[in-house]
């Protein structure tokens, strides 16, 4: 029953902690900071556990708060002027033992690169598997706002993959 | 709303998308800023506490260095006011001298 449901602190730290790192990583392009998003995000759900439903009303707010927190984050580093891709493209955004394959590692590189609400809408599309609809729920967009996004995203990528990647030409 | 098909490239980018495990420490660390955030609320009363202390210790000693300076002007008053008098007195035994000494001055002319 969800109603008896209670959150721990704990068990969602173990369920959710490499999607919430994740989303913040992808989001931001830094280590570092995804890990201090991710404690934040988490510890923010602590104080919130009245507030929490469900299991699945969980994972919606983590998710929700922790793009929130990551675009939060990204605006801060304008301001300061830092170009936090330029970490990402000297190789030490991302640990050696994150990288699948060069070819993923290149194609993730250049998500990077993409506009940060078409990110934004490719992450949650392809790492979470989310649909449009739940995607506008949790960036708080409208659904065909999200829609344009994934679709102008996906085409960005694909074209600066087929000219950067020749693994993908063929497929282009 | 379902899923259309994926094509190749998106396949290639869902793997590429997969969730990364998060550093080990990630768990312990929020656990552990947890229990600092729990207890600070402890420390703070204990400051809170020590504060207020303070504050009283502060306006104790106020009081009594307060009324430390009226009982010392108390009692410089009264010993000025007892010169005062002292000095009336002689001043009285003088005059009757020099009353005396004059009546005195006439007489043995």
């Amino acid at each position: 029953m969800a109603n008896d449901w209670e959150p721990d602190l704990e068990r969602l730290l173990d369920e959710h902690q490499s999607m919430v790192f994740s989303l913040a990583l992808r989001m931001t392009g830094d280590r570092g900071l995804a890990e201090e998003i991710a404690q934040d995000v988490f510890l923010e759900l602590d104080r919130q556990t009245g507030k929490i439903r469900s299991p699945e009303h969980a994972r919606f707010w983590l998710r929700q708060v922790t793009m929130n927190r990551s675009t939060d984050a990204l605006r801060r580093r304008k301001v300061r002027g830092m170009d936090l891709w330029v970490e990402l493209e000297d190789g030490h955004a991302v640990h050696a033992e994150d990288r699948v394959s060069p070819v993923g590692t290149r194609l993730e590189n250049l998500l990077a690169t993409l506009p940060e609400p078409q990110r934004a809408a490719l992450i949650l599309r392809y790492q979470e598997d989310m649909l449009p609809d739940e995607i506008a729920a949790t960036l708080d967009a409208p659904v065909a706002t999200v829609k344009s996004n994934l679709q102008r995203g996906l085409k960005l990528l694909r074209a600066k993959a087929t000219s950067n990647l020749r693994e993908f030409i063929r497929g282009a | 709303m379902e899923h259309e098909p994926l094509d190749d490239f998106e396949r290639e980018l869902k793997l590429t998308l997969e969730r990364r495990p998060a550093p080990p420490s990630l768990k312990r660390r929020v656990i552990e800023r947890r229990e600092q955030r729990r207890h600070p609320q402890t420390t703070m009363i204990w400051m809170r506490l020590a504060a207020a202390l303070l504050i009283v210790a502060l306006l104790g000693g106020g009081l009594r260095w307060g009324l430390q300076r009226q009982e010392e002007r108390r009692q410089g008053e009264a010993a000025r006011r007892q010169v005062m008098i002292a000095l009336r007195i002689t001043g009285h035994a003088l005059n009757q001298v020099n009353s005396r000494l004059t009546a005195h001055n006439r007489g043995g002319e």
